[in-house]
């Protein structure tokens, strides 16, 4: 699967569905660590499913608000891992 | 310097020391002690407006912000109790807190008082961001144009040290959470005591990665305020904003739970590359760090001339214990000796002080055992009971805490914790009782019955592990939409790593569902 940051969004967005939110979808531009939707243990497990799901390496320092700010930026990171 | 009897003459003493100095920095924002009083007047007149008496519970919900800490300091001036409710909480925890300590008004994100159902406050709410709908609350006011008013309260009200501060909501062994009581008198006698071991100076820059509704973060804040050092804010425990935010700020000191120590090591390499030479101490407190972290920790951190307390406390009597830095060779379950002004017992089943190197529950006797259980007089007479040591001439005069830790003391007066014999979940730092979890994987419409224990792990202490019969009509894949339910409803940590389908849940000959049996049966899988 060629991964591009529209179906990095939807798995992203699906992840958070079933282990953050119950449910409710998160629009992309929502702040998810500033908002405390998203706490820092459930980022870690965020990554790991990333890593896993998408075959890519996310670096400690990458593991912060900017990046993870929001599905949006998420998605950026995994699509330029990708690339 | 004035005498410290309240949690607002803390901060009087720091604005007369230094107005201009720097309390809390949020974000990229600095704020002063001068404006701390100023803003803290203005909100504890409009709690006066807006009807809130002494003696009166305030909620605090909203993510860690300058916000929540003035609204701690408005309340405490209007002689009312401020209650932080935790962020994480959603809808059903909150009204369950709302309607168990009466909360007449609340400081609160609109994003939060939004998810809140109608009715759940029925008085005023002061809300940060955009107005929230309308039926959050009975009526809305909003919180910045109160703090930027210049407004002050019209007649002060005598606030005494045995008035009381705070309720701290915490769970226990059994049951829905308990709220504990804590006075103006325990509120500070715990910051004298902790700046005091800790040596907090005006000079200390504090991070503050744990939530203001727990004890030890909590402590953060007041210790920073009686000594007049600066709070730095931090609410991302991510481990590229930690290392930022303890560099960027050139941190002295930071308290943590076991699981943001394994978060902070992941930045090994940067402090093995920049060692942190401002950080003076780090603490740890919730629960025991696994030893290799511990290790991992002293390796990367003394040699820069970081101190590494361990420390222990329940709610109930705020902090208890502490192993100084030079006696961390001990290891991590060593949790050391009395903290200042306290007295730990020992005590055996027969009620007598242990031996050394016998087995018995931690007692704690000193100024910061807290007034009570809010509103349960039973659960009270249980953990509140009259000093066992006292004697016969005063014997129903003190109160002690009696933990429910084991704990054992060695010769040299070392106490070294052992474990609890009931069924309480430490997990990630928070204490978390099984009936909890039940109560709320019984709320969703699939699940008859629901036995929930916990399964130890040394990162993060216990996972909560679930087994649930299901309602007729409903199958295997109804755990998603189980799942789904928890998550939607209950903060992160409360939600099960594993829920379990049973047809039929095993009970004891009391008729109770046996939690041991199934524990037994499942934790290995």
């Amino acid at each position: 699967m060629e991964i591009d940051t529209e179906n990095a969004s939807t798995e992203i967005r699906g992840w958070l569905r079933e282990n953050v939110t119950g449910g409710r979808d998160v629009p992309d531009d929502e702040l998810l660590i500033e908002n405390g939707v998203l706490t820092s243990l459930q980022t870690v497990e965020l990554v790991m499913f990333m890593e896993d799901r998408f075959g890519i390496v996310v670096e400690d320092e990458e593991l912060n608000e900017e990046t993870f700010g929001s599905i949006r930026s998420i998605a950026e990171l995994v699509a330029s891992k990708t690339g | 310097m004035r005498p410290e009897f309240t949690l607002h003459d803390l901060l009087d003493n720091s604005v007369e020391r230094d107005p201009d100095g720097v309390a809390i920095v949020d974000g990229n924002t600095e704020y002063t002690y001068g404006a701390m009083d100023r803003q803290s007047n203005a909100l504890c007149a409009a709690l006066g407006e807006a009807g809130v008496k002494k003696g009166d519970r305030v909620g605090v919900y909203m993510e860690k912000s300058w916000e929540a800490i003035v609204a701690m300091l408005a309340a405490s001036r209007a002689g009312a109790a401020y209650v932080n409710i935790n962020p994480l909480f959603k809808a059903p925890q909150v009204a369950y807190i709302a309607q168990d300590c009466d909360v007449r008004v609340v400081i609160g994100d609109s994003a939060k008082l939004d998810e809140l159902e109608a009715g759940t406050l029925s008085r005023t709410a002061f809300y940060k961001g955009d107005p929230p709908r309308e039926e959050a609350a009975g009526s809305l006011v909003n919180l910045a144009e109160v703090l930027g008013s210049g407004d002050a309260p019209k007649e002060t009200r005598q606030v005494s040290e045995v008035d009381l501060g705070t309720i701290l909501y915490t769970s226990g062994s059994t049951g829905m959470p308990k709220g504990v009581a804590t006075s103006q008198r325990n509120i500070v006698a715990g910051a004298q005591i902790v700046s005091t071991y800790l040596n907090n100076t005006k000079e200390d820059r504090i991070l503050s990665a744990l939530p203001l509704n727990f004890d030890a973060g909590m402590s953060q804040f007041t210790t920073a305020l009686r000594v007049g050092a600066t709070l730095v804010l931090q609410r991302s425990r991510l481990p590229g904003d930690l290392i930022r935010g303890l560099r960027r700020h050139g941190i002295t000191g930071l308290t943590g739970v076991p699981p943001l120590w394994a978060l902070l090591l992941r930045s090994a390499k940067s402090i093995e590359e920049e060692p942190l030479e401002d950080l003076r101490y780090i603490a740890n407190t919730g629960g025991r760090i696994p030893q290799a972290n511990l290790d991992e920790l002293r390796r990367l951190l003394e040699p820069a001339g970081t101190k590494i307390y361990l420390m222990y406390g329940l709610t109930e009597a705020f902090r208890s214990t502490y192993l100084p830095p030079e006696e961390v060779q001990r290891g991590s379950t060593c949790i050391g000796k009395a903290i200042p002004d306290t007295e730990i017992l020992v005590i055996n089943k027969d009620g007598q002080e242990c031996a050394p190197g016998e087995v018995g529950e931690l007692v704690h006797r000193g100024p910061t055992v807290a007034m009570g259980y809010w509103g349960k007089q039973e659960a009270t007479r249980r953990a509140y009971r009259t000093n066992p040591v006292a004697p016969p001439e005063l014997l129903d005069v003190e109160r002690v805490v009696y933990s429910g830790d084991l704990v054992r003391r060695d010769e040299e007066g070392f106490l070294y914790f052992i474990g609890r014999e009931d069924a309480m979940i430490k997990t990630q730092g928070y204490r978390l009782s099984p009936e909890e979890v039940e109560s709320l994987l019984v709320g969703s419409e699939a699940v008859r019955e629901a036995c929930a224990f916990g399964v130890e792990d040394p990162e993060v202490g216990y996972h909560v592990y679930a087994v649930v019969s299901l309602k007729d009509g409903e199958d295997e894949s109804s755990v998603e939409t189980i799942r789904e339910y928890v998550v939607k409803n209950g903060p992160p940590y409360m939600v099960p790593r594993e829920i379990f389908v049973q047809h039929e849940l095993p009970k004891t000959g009391s008729g109770k569902i046996d939690r041991k049996g199934l524990s037994d049966a499942f934790a290995s899988r």
